[in-house]
């Protein structure tokens, strides 16, 4: 071996051992620390230990009745862990004391008429220091003009409309800490265009509603900007809750399509998914919210191998990249196998402390951790810290706060689901699958956040002469 | 046939599908309205209730033919006692009465199967005999939806059968005419109101069972259909058997084709014949005018 062959191996050598602490070091102002964490041995989040007295109050503002109150249960289990972890290290220092965190339930029921009551009840009567929300970006609406009027923070974890913090709802009290839209849509096409470069032809299939338009205009925009070359041969839009696709699919298989894009939520995405390949379509689907394990589990292995997801969570493969992180993650795990016995919290769905109920924890120890730095629950000192903050979360992953708009800037991560005998690239850790009986998340691909810049509204006069990215 | 055609062909078939799924939730309530003028608005939920039904028994069996025989029946009784020992009640006091209950009661079965069942989506598998397409001329078509279609051709033919060639279809018939004088005969109204409560609640468990492989089962899937077999029935005319079964045809066609040709305004399309429907016809296609 001549000596610059050998010197290419040695550099090659370096950069191999020395990128996942590369990964984990980019830079951030706070960052989750597993030292400090606290004995979860005793959560369970169908019985939660919630302190009371003096404590910082968290309003989880979530549909926990109706057909949606699975969605509240997966909120509460990722709010109720952090904030459990923080109060087992000893609570927050804040305003000159150490204070444990409360979290609160408070039920919208889907309703925009009872999120306003709810939220006003939390404000005025428990006296909440944050509002954490919600499924429903209507809701989220209201919430974010609940905490503009009464001066509390505002967090949105999941609603994912753009115009949330846009020139007309923007409050300087409520922050989005998760994707948008228009992000996801973009992201997708990036995917395609910049790294995926095979299917050309897209059908586009979404529920009719604003978020299902704004998702396929930023699809569409993506495309024109990452791969020109690219066919949209068809779109539709249908409405919410539909019984049968069959005709949809009927026009898609007639198509020539080669993917369906999709951003519907379940039940619409399961019924979806589930009628195309009874139909014998198998073609893959681009999707946000094909991930619930019970449903991939009845469309089964092959059903599901090849779909496409685009994730707020993920990072490049492998998805456990510390022993500190595997150490995180089986903490979870094994309350979930051991210790949680109350439904919903023993199905597969909360088997994975990952996926979107790691996104939902990441952003709750990231609002802790602003509080923490901020000493005070006082809502101005918060936004203080929080505005240009960044944050890195468990699995390395870094998230910043815009500034002028409070929208989250971060890399997304694109999921190709396979089987399990080939899931092992990604969850590398025994027993090398996600799940047995259906296909999950393999290749991982990442898209920088530079090309998935969430919108900024110029007509905002904060944002005015800003750069996208902030 | 060619690719376009067997498309126009099978969009026709997944009309009639989807048609024939309403039509068995559908005639259900009208049979109820009809024969007892009960405006039942917990039908969708013991459609539901079926449905959960019918995923427990395959958990049980691993038989969804035991499934489609069982869970409509259990269902049924569950109408049946319900009509027994609640609606029977309050049924002397007029609509209000009966609305107000049967609301509660589509709430009480949402919050059973939830605390029962759970808030996730559950599989019901069909079975491996009607998995896959079949292939004629160029179409190909699962196999499922035929079995759908067949089914609720069966169920409308031995309900023909019933009402309109058997002694208790003669006494229903007459109960709806006059109940007073089939009760001054000796025959025992109550018994005949029952029995056909719990027929037309066994219908909506047929559907509930059938259509739940190709549905999530989930509480919501009360309010995806409810409304859907709501307007069949108001179309169709209350009470009206036949009606509910053109609308419900006519329903599948408008949704499907609706779809293929002027997709976003699919949903309107439906809407818009009840509309029209009604203005002609306030009493519906084929209800009759009292």
């Amino acid at each position: 071996m001549n000596s610059a062959v050998r010197g290419m191996c040695i550099v090659l050598c370096l950069i191999c051992q020395t990128f996942p602490l590369a990964y984990a070091q980019t830079p951030a102002r706070a960052a989750f620390d597993f030292k400090a964490m606290g004995d979860m041995s005793d959560f369970d989040p169908a019985n939660p230990v919630i302190p009371t007295g003096d404590t910082i109050k968290i309003a989880v503002v979530a549909s926990f009745s109706g057909p949606a109150a699975l969605v509240g249960q997966i909120y509460w289990a990722s709010a109720a862990w952090a904030a459990h972890d923080i109060n087992k290290r000893g609570g927050i220092m804040v305003d000159g004391k150490k204070k444990l965190v409360e979290l609160i339930k408070a039920d919208h029921m889907s309703k925009p008429d009872q999120a306003k009551k709810i939220t006003e009840r939390m404000v005025l009567q428990e006296k909440v220091h944050v509002l954490w929300g919600t499924d429903g970006s209507n809701l989220q609406k209201i919430i974010n003009e609940t905490a503009n009027k009464y001066k509390v923070i505002s967090i949105n974890t999941a609603s994912l409309s753009d115009d949330l913090q846009d020139a007309t709802n923007f409050s300087r009290y409520a922050f989005q800490s998760t994707m948008s839209a228009e992000q996801l849509g973009r992201g997708l096409a990036h995917y395609y265009g910049q790294i995926k470069k095979k299917e050309k032809k897209f059908y586009i299939l979404n529920q009719d509603y604003s978020f299902g338009h704004v998702l396929a205009d930023g699809f569409k925009k993506g495309l024109k900007e990452y791969y020109p070359d690219a066919q949209i041969v068809g779109e539709d839009y249908h409405k919410l809750f539909l019984t049968d696709f069959a005709p949809y699919l009927e026009k898609i298989k007639a198509s020539g399509a080669e993917v369906i894009f999709t951003g519907d939520w379940i039940p619409d995405a399961a019924n979806l998914l589930k009628q195309a390949r009874q139909m014998g379509i198998t073609l893959p689907f681009a999707h946000i919210f094909l991930d619930e394990p019970n449903f991939l589990h009845e469309v089964g292995v092959d059903g599901t191998n090849g779909l496409v997801q685009i994730s707020q969570y993920g990072t490049e493969n492998p998805a456990f990249k510390t022993p500190e992180q595997i150490k995180y993650y089986k903490t979870w795990n094994d309350l979930w196998k051991n210790k949680w016995k109350t439904p919903p919290f023993n199905s597969r769905l909360f088997e994975h402390g990952t996926g979107n109920i790691g996104s939902y924890i990441e952003q709750t120890y990231w609002l802790l951790s602003v509080i923490a730095r901020a000493q005070s629950t006082d809502p101005e000192k918060i936004i203080a810290v929080w505005e240009g903050d960044s944050y890195r979360f468990t699995n390395g992953k870094v998230i910043a706060m815009r500034a002028c708009d409070h929208k989250a800037i971060q890399d997304l991560a694109i999921l190709e689901f396979v089987a399990p005998d080939q899931q092992k690239q990604s969850f590398n850790i025994p027993p090398y699958y996600w799940y047995t009986g259906t296909s999950a998340g393999g290749p991982t691909f990442n898209i920088p956040a530079k090309a998935v810049l969430p919108l900024m509204d110029q007509n905002l006069d904060r944002c005015k002469g800003k750069s996208a990215a902030g | 046939m060619d690719p376009i055609t067997a498309m126009y062909v099978a969009q026709g078939i997944h009309g009639l599908a989807y048609g024939m799924v309403l039509f068995l939730i559908a005639s259900g309530l009208n049979v109820i309205f009809g024969m007892m003028g009960v405006l039942n608005l917990a039908h969708a939920s013991f459609f539901m209730l079926s449905a959960y039904l019918g995923f427990q028994f395959v958990s049980l069996t691993g038989s969804f033919w035991l499934a489609l025989l069982l869970a409509p029946i259990a269902t049924a009784v569950c109408g049946v006692l319900m009509e027994r020992f609640l609606l029977r009640k309050v049924h002397a006091f007029g609509h209000m009465g009966e609305l107000i209950l049967t609301v509660g009661v589509a709430q009480i079965l949402l919050a059973s199967v939830k605390s029962i069942w759970g808030s996730e989506s559950l599989p019901l598998k069909m079975p491996p005999i009607l998995e896959g397409q079949l292939a004629v001329a160029g179409l190909n078509y699962p196999i499922y939806r035929l079995f759908i279609i067949a089914l609720a051709l069966v169920v409308l033919v031995i309900m023909a059968l019933l009402l309109y060639k058997t002694r208790l279809g003669m006494i229903v018939r007459a109960a709806v005419s006059d109940a007073g004088m089939v009760n001054a005969l000796g025959i025992n109204i109550p018994l005949v109101f029952m029995l056909v409560f719990g027929v037309g609640i066994w219908m909506a468990g047929v559907a509930g069972v059938v259509i739940a492989p190709i549905l999530t089962v989930f509480p919501g899937l009360a309010d995806q259909v409810g409304m859907d077999a709501f307007i069949v029935v108001v179309t169709g005319g209350f009470g009206s058997l036949t009606g509910a079964f053109v609308v419900s045809v006519i329903f599948g066609l408008l949704s499907s084709y609706g779809i293929q040709f002027v997709s976003q305004f699919a949903p309107v399309l439906i809407v818009s014949f009840m509309a029209i429907v009604l203005a002609i016809r306030p009493h519906g296609l084929f209800g009759v005018k009292e």
